[in-house]
């Protein structure tokens, strides 16, 4: 179990990435703290995947680019009712099984119960 | 740099093709590009072998070695290059850049992939894992979803409509039925592409390529050479090459495909060019969308205003400025490591006037676009006519 969504800011230029880099995006600097991604972010698009990857049991795989303020993640949505713009948080659970072994991450579930 | 022509081409046809290897494939697309410059006496300095995926998917490693002991092209400096789907046009500008430099006086470039003997889902998987391994791949991405999303990101921004994209296979289709070459040989209507099979919403089968086998090669020589051989000699006029983000979501804007844009941008400064004056095009359209994207990134239309290029026929084969007459990947097919060879051994035929039922009419300046990853690493190429 893992409390907050992470990403890295580069401690030259403030510029925070997700994923992690060796070298900033923005500065070529290679210091970074680890600082909290918004609590909640915005869904810029998505999909819903029927041709499913290995370790997803059930069409759609809802996947979706998640805004958090300049920071963005990709992710699973937890739900298939799913709209541009509408407002998600982080929450941690499994992503899917890969070579017989199960994988966890942050997946996005939406922020107002509808 | 010296100028680089190109002498000779020649290509496989495209599709399920069973019975024939991976290995039979490159030295016939080579053969028919080594006696289309009429080259067969001559000793070749280096080759260039494009592929993706022979390890995983055939099982063979260096196969570029293997190339030249088949065809006998012994002692030549020989190398696979892989690129992802760019592995094509990365093949390609290598042997430009062996002969720009004066360290070759004759490359052979070849790319080839040999696909449906592999699992589909194998295949998924294989070309998943060119995405972030923990931003992207983690998640279950596939190449399909990376498409959806960039294709959503279009309908919500610019008004690209479903209808847009089965356009753009439509006439992908019909170009293809002209390409005996090419892998789908079916004319697909609206309709049909439209209540094809849902992959990613919304990107259904038909605005996906199929996977395919299939190898191209072409012959490269010094401009001032191209003489001695026997064939209409093309020069390549400029390459771009360019890199970006490896997981989309951090690219400043993702609905733009800057590596599209600089690589364009390189390209047609080497050349001296401009977009107006490209007479036929092919791009990348591995998923439709991609089509309309790239005719936007590589400067041939605004921003936002590809789907309506489409809309009006300009990229038809009557129009204005003619994509993908060989079918594209849509429906010539996608051999991944082939595809940016292919697309160059197409172009090559228009300017040489020999492209049969689909030549573009007096084609004089031609442009390539194979594109990596999931954008993050895009090849261009412009081709001229010369004399
Ligand atoms: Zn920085």
């Amino acid at each position: 179990m893992q409390g907050k969504m992470t990403g890295f800011k580069c401690k030259s230029c403030g510029r925070v990435m997700y994923p992690r880099h060796e070298r900033c995006l923005g500065c070529k600097g290679t210091d970074f703290e680890e600082v909290e991604l918004a609590k909640e972010g915005i869904l810029l698009t998505y999909t819903k995947l029927y041709a499913l990857p290995e370790g997803i049991e059930m069409p759609p795989l809802v996947l979706g680019i998640v805004d958090f303020g300049g920071v963005r993640a990709l992710g699973q949505l937890t739900t298939d009712d799913v709209k541009v713009g509408m407002k998600l948080r982080p929450i941690w659970g499994k992503l899917r099984k890969l070579g017989g072994r199960e994988i966890y991450g942050f997946r996005f579930e939406p922020a107002e119960k509808s | 740099m010296r100028g680089v022509a190109i002498i000779g081409c020649g290509m496989t046809k495209f599709g399920r093709l069973e019975g024939k290897d991976l290995m039979d494939l490159l030295a016939e697309a080579s053969l028919r590009a080594i006696d289309d410059a009429g080259a067969g006496e001559r000793d070749f300095d280096s080759v260039y072998v494009g592929n993706m995926m022979a390890g995983e998917l055939v099982h063979q490693t260096t196969i570029a070695s293997a190339l030249v002991d088949r065809i006998n092209l012994i002692p030549a400096a020989a190398e696979r290059v892989e690129n992802g789907p760019a592995s094509g046009a990365s093949a390609v500008k290598n042997g430009f850049l062996a002969v720009a430099s004066g360290a070759s006086d004759l490359v052979l470039v070849a790319g080839g992939e040999k696909m449906t003997a592999a699992d589909t889902d194998v295949i998924g998987d294989l070309v998943s894992t060119m995405t972030h391994p923990t931003a992207e791949y983690a998640h279950g991405v596939t190449l399909p979803a990376m498409a959806a999303m960039l294709t959503r990101l279009y309908m919500e921004r610019y008004g690209v409509t479903e209808r847009h994209l089965a356009m753009v296979a439509v006439k992908n289709h019909a170009n293809a039925l002209k390409n005996p070459y090419a892998h789908l040989q079916r004319k697909c209507t609206i309709e049909g592409a439209m209540s094809s099979i849902m992959i990613a919403d919304p990107l259904r089968l038909y605005y996906c390529c199929p996977i395919s086998d299939g190898a191209a090669a072409l012959v490269l020589c010094p401009a001032e050479k191209a003489k001695e051989f026997s064939g209409e000699p093309v020069r390549i006029a400029g390459f771009g090459h360019a890199t970006d983000t490896h997981a989309v979501q951090e690219r400043e804007d993702p609905a733009v495909l800057k590596s599209v844009q600089l690589a364009s941008q390189h390209a047609f400064k080497l050349a001296k060019l401009e977009p107006k004056d490209i007479d036929v095009v092919e791009l990348h359209d591995a998923f439709e969308i991609l089509e309309i994207a790239q005719s936007e990134d590589a400067g041939f239309f605004p921003k936002g205003e590809g789907h309506l290029a489409v809309e009006k026929g300009i990229t038809t084969l009557e129009g204005e400025l003619p994509i993908n007459p060989s079918g594209g990947l849509k429906a010539r097919g996608h051999p991944v490591g082939a595809t940016g060879v292919a697309q160059i051994v197409e172009l090559v035929w228009h300017l040489r006037g020999e492209a049969g039922e689909r030549q573009v009419k007096d084609a004089k300046r031609a442009f390539a676009c194979n594109f990596g990853g999931f954008g993050n690493n895009t090849v261009i190429h412009i081709l001229e006519r010369m004399g």
